[in-house]
Parts: C-alpha cells; sequence; structure tokens
C-alpha cells in the first residue's frame, strides 16, 4: 500500500516537472505584468506582485495599436491556413490515390523546395513583393506562410488519406459523383480530424513567423504580433512591465487555440514526423 | 508503376493522371511563385554587385567576387563558427532535455491536460517572445538568474554583456524553447514500445537502467533521429532568439549567420553580398535537408 502510494506520487512529480517547466516563463511575464516600475527596482525581488496595478495593460493599448496587430496576425494566420490546406489536401490526394508515376519523387520534390530556408528567400521576396507593390500588405505574408506549412500539412493530410478505403470513393463515384466530388463529399469529411490538425499547424506557424513578417511589413500599421511586441522597446529603455503585458495579451490568443485543441495537435506533430 | 505487365492506359486511367497533375498544380504554383522565383533571383543577385546605398554604380555582373569577399571576411567566418556552436549545444541539448521531458511525460496520468499542455506551451509560443522572456531572465538587476546568484549569495553575473556567459544564455533559451517540440516528438515514439517488453524484462530481472538502454534507447532511434534531423534544420536559421536576446551583441560575439545575411542586406543595404552569403547557407541547408527526405521516401500512392 505504502508503495503504491509512493509511486502515485512520483507519477504527480514527474507531471508537475513537466507542468512548471512549460508554464513558468509564461506565469513570470504574467506576475511581471501586474507590478509596477517601483517594486521591479526592490532589492530582493519580489514574486508575486505586492501591489498589483493593470496600469501596464492600458499603456499596452495606448502605446501601440496592439488591437492592429491582432487584427494582421488573425487575417494572415486565418488566410494562409487556408490556402495552405487546400494546395496540401489536393496535393496530397493526388499523390495517394491517382495512380501518379513517380508520386513518391514528386512528393520528395515538394518537400525539398518547401523546405528552403527562409532567410536565404527574404531579400529577393522582399524584392518581389516590392514590385508586386504588396510590401505592407497581409498578401506579402500569406503567400511565404502558406508554403512555410505545406511540408507538414502535406505529410499529415498524406497519412490520413491513405487510411480511407478506396471502395468508399468508388461507391460515390458509381452513383454518379467525379473525383473532385468524391473528394470534397466523401474523403474530406471522414478525414476531417487530419484537416483540421494540419489547419492548427499551419495556424500556429504563420502566428509565429518572425522573420519575414519584420522584412516584409516594415510600416507599423501593418506588422503582425511578434514584429510588433518588439515595438514597446524604446531607444534606451526597456520597460519591463508594459512589454510582459503586452506578452499575456499576445500569447493568450494561442494558449486558448491549444488548449481547446491539445489533442489533435499532438497527434499532429507527431504523425507529421514520426510516420514514415 | 507495380504491375509488371506493361499495358496501354485505359481511358479512365488517363483522365485519373490529368487531374492528379492539375491537382498538384496549385501547390506547385505556390512553390514556384515563393520559392523557386525567389531562388532564382538569389542566385542571379549574388553573381552581381548590388549595393542600394551605392545606386550610381549600378548592378554590374562580377562574377564570383562576393564568393571570394566572403572567404576573407572576418566577420562571416564568426558567424558561421557562432552557428555551428549554436547547432553543436542545443541539438543535442534539446534532444537529451526533450527524451527527459518524454520519459517524465509518458506516465499513467490521471489528468493528462497539464503535461500536455506544459509539453505544447513552449512549442506554440512564438521564437521571439521566448528570446524576449529569456532576456527578462537574464537581466542584470532585476532577472531572476541574478536574483537566485544573490539569493545564494554570490556575485550578480553580467549574462548578456560578456561573449560566454550571452551565449550560455541564448542557448539555455533555444533549448527549453526547442526541447518540448522533442518531447512531443519522442513520446509518440515512446507510446508505440509495446508494455509486454518491459513486462518480459522485468521477469528476467533487467535492472530500470538496462530496460532503458536495451529496449527504450533502440526502440525510440527512429524517432530520435527525426527529431535530431528537424531541430538541426531549425537550428541553421537560428535567428529570433539571439536576435530578442542581444542583437548579435556583445560587439558580434553571439551573431549567427542568419543575422548576419539580415543585417547585411536590410542594415547595410548589401544585396549583393548578402545574397551570396544566403546562397552558401542554403547549400549547406540542402544537404541537411536531404538528409531528412532520405529518411522519410516512401511511395504515398502504395500502402
Amino acid at each position: 500500500m505504502k508503495l503504491l502510494r509512493n509511486r502515485r506520487a512520483m507519477i504527480i512529480l514527474a507531471g508537475l516537472i513537466v507542468a512548471a517547466n512549460g508554464f513558468f516563463p509564461a506565469l513570470w511575464i504574467l506576475f511581471t505584468s501586474f507590478k509596477t516600475e517601483v517594486e521591479l527596482m526592490r532589492v530582493p525581488i519580489t514574486i508575486i506582485p505586492q501591489a498589483p496595478t493593470i496600469e501596464n495593460y492600458i499603456r499596452v493599448f495606448v502605446d501601440q495599436p496592439i488591437l492592429r496587430f491582432l487584427f494582421n496576425s488573425v487575417v494572415v494566420a486565418v488566410l494562409s491556413t487556408l490556402l495552405c490546406v487546400t494546395c496540401s489536401a489536393l496535393a496530397a490526394y493526388a499523390l495517394v490515390r491517382l495512380r501518379l508515376p513517380g508520386a513518391g519523387i514528386i512528393l520528395s520534390v515538394l518537400l525539398a523546395i518547401a523546405m528552403f530556408p527562409l532567410i536565404s528567400m527574404m531579400v529577393p521576396l522582399f524584392q518581389v513583393m516590392r514590385d508586386l507593390g504588396l510590401l505592407n500588405t497581409w498578401w506579402a505574408l500569406i503567400f511565404p506562410h502558406a508554403v512555410l506549412s505545406m511540408p507538414v500539412c502535406t505529410l499529415v493530410l498524406i497519412s490520413f488519406f491513405q487510411d480511407i478505403p478506396r471502395d468508399l470513393e468508388n461507391a460515390a463515384m458509381i452513383d454518379g459523383c467525379t473525383r473532385l466530388g468524391a473528394l470534397w463529399h466523401v474523403v474530406i469529411p471522414l478525414t476531417a480530424p487530419g484537416v483540421f490538425t494540419a489547419g492548427i499547424l499551419a495556424f500556429v506557424n504563420s502566428w509565429d513567423e518572425f522573420l519575414l513578417a519584420l522584412t516584409l511589413s516594415p510600416r507599423v500599421a501593418s506588422r503582425t504580433l511578434p514584429v510588433g511586441i518588439t515595438l514597446y522597446q524604446g531607444e534606451f529603455s526597456f520597460p519591463w512591465p508594459i512589454i510582459s503585458a503586452a506578452l499575456i495579451v499576445a500569447i493568450v490568443p494561442i494558449c486558448i487555440v491549444i488548449a481547446i485543441f491539445q489533442e489533435r495537435v499532438v497527434s499532429g506533430l507527431t504523425s507529421g514526423g514520426v510516420k514514415g | 508503376m507495380s504491375d509488371a505487365i506493361r499495358h496501354r492506359l485505359t481511358p479512365l486511367e488517363k483522365s485519373e493522371r490529368r487531374l492528379g497533375f492539375a491537382m498538384l498544380a496549385p501547390a506547385f504554383l505556390l512553390l514556384a511563385a515563393v520559392v523557386l522565383y525567389p531562388i532564382a533571383e538569389l542566385i542571379r543577385n549574388s553573381f552581381h554587385f548590388n549595393h542600394l546605398a551605392q545606386p550610381w554604380m549600378g548592378t554590374p555582373f562580377v562574377g564570383f567576387e562576393n564568393y571570394v569577399k566572403a572567404l576573407g571576411d572576418d566577420r562571416f567566418h564568426e558567424a558561421v563558427l557562432h552557428t555551428v556552436l549554436y547547432i553543436l549545444v542545443t541539438v543535442p541539448g534539446a534532444v537529451v532535455i526533450g527524451l527527459g521531458l518524454a520519459l517524465l511525460a509518458n506516465q499513467p496520468f490521471r489528468v493528462k491536460w497539464p503535461v500536455r499542455l506544459g509539453l505544447l506551451l513552449p512549442w506554440a509560443l512564438p521564437l521571439v517572445f521566448a528570446g524576449l522572456i529569456f532576456r527578462w531572465f537574464f537581466e542584470y538587476n532585476q532577472g531572476i538568474a541574478n536574483a537566485m546568484l544573490r539569493g545564494l549569495g554570490l556575485e550578480p553575473l553580467n549574462w548578456l554583456t560578456s561573449p560566454g556567459l550571452a551565449f550560455f544564455a541564448i542557448c539555455l533559451a533555444i533549448i527549453w524553447k526547442s526541447s518540448s517540440f522533442v518531447a512531443l516528438v519522442l513520446l509518440a515514439g515512446l507510446q508505440t514500445i509495446p508494455k509486454s517488453f518491459y513486462e518480459a524484462a522485468e521477469v528476467d530481472g533487467a535492472t530500470k537502467w538496462q530496460q532503458f538502454r536495451e529496449i527504450t534507447l533502440p526502440m525510440l532511434r527512429p524517432a530520435i533521429f527525426v527529431a535530431l534531423i528537424f531541430r538541426t534544420i531549425t537550428a541553421i536559421q537560428t535567428f529570433d532568439i539571439p536576435y530578442a536576446m542581444t542583437n548579435g551583441g556583445p560587439g558580434n560575439s553571439t551573431e549567427t549567420l542568419a543575422m548576419y545575411i539580415h543585417k547585411t542586406t536590410v542594415d547595410f543595404l548589401d544585396l549583393g553580398y548578402g545574397s551570396a552569403l544566403a546562397v552558401l547557407m542554403f547549400i549547406v541547408s540542402a544537404v541537411i535537408t536531404s538528409l531528412y527526405l532520405r529518411h522519410t521516401r516512401r511511395d504515398p500512392g502504395r500502402h
């Protein structure tokens, strides 16, 4: 009995370590965001805010157009996700079902191109977007972000499509469906969890992307959250409580997304990488 | 194709094939516009002089001059060295810590979400945010790192303004940020190992350590390989975290190759030279990517 209780305690301890490792930085930022500049100066430092204030949160919304950053992030992430999932689903279906010669090689080529390092595309993409007049628009980020997630989305969707028996589509096609009709009415509904998973991964990748957002959207009003947050630092000052509050505001939406869809995210991350 | 007998394609097969290529078209059009065309431009740029601060010079063809310049550029050599050091420290670091987290997370918890979210949060956090948070940890006066040193009765350290310590702090941030993704990949690997293996080993009197070495590690090898390759591909492009923590400083002591390319093009406006550096980087990562692709190569139509 005692041995069993010890084992239980060990398991809980293991879980606490993992949870603490993940949550600690965000918690620390949360505490900081409620402190005053004066309290931050105190030595030894305090952990829990002694005189909590929401002043920092007010400054977050007053100092920079953070709602605008948030809006830009949402639009770019949603549209690039739709584009990415559509292209990946069509490609994955063709590779799985349509008996293309050299499907394996086509997949490798697709992955290889989509995995080129972003930094090496930064300058030419800047030139292309400038020539097309797309700098500082959402489109300058939507197209590259869609490519960013294409490898993982394609791999996830392939592994889901492979599990659908051919007979189901054949039956639909005998009933007068076209191929695309069968994909839309039979395969996609049956693989909805996979499509969803691919979508969440694409969304998070776009939400987090920094380098291109920094380079292709130089104007303040067109910045996404990760770039916008860096604007809170002054030339010589680094107002930590305000930056912490801004970080919390920026982290909350993505936390909600992953908290709601946690199981799907985990299965997607692992099926894209390990199965093979 | 799997059939041994060569046969003419039936009209149905022909139309399927045509449809198949049509369905691949959107993905490849997007790749052509966002990757292939820019890469072609990049390579062209790298053979030209193109300095936005000297527009009167035009953009003459200069052959390999930009590449020759890289050979003698100390700052480039240092950036390469730093990048290699980051890879050597953070890739194995993240895999070891990630393996530890995966083993801790692979327990029969009654409540699963705290552990799962504990692994997902660092993954979902933008890299720049992780960089900013760790910069705050290592702040001289108010940071938690120095607060702990003071608590132990030690002198506070200049974490982010002395080269060696700044490198250490950045590595710690990168390992924290990336180890949870590794843990998720390895956790999936752990869950495919049949319980009966451990039960059999238990019967034979194997210790926990022996079970780990003889069962867990060999069975995890494919997952570890995938995690290593993924981490390496991203580590080559290390940018966000050092950018947020030190912006390459003090001096250029924590500057990575990606940061130097960014500075060369965006701050110094030298597009020609920056492009040559980017081509060099892209060749290195292409080699690593091809290793990964060889591992995952398979025919999606056959199963």
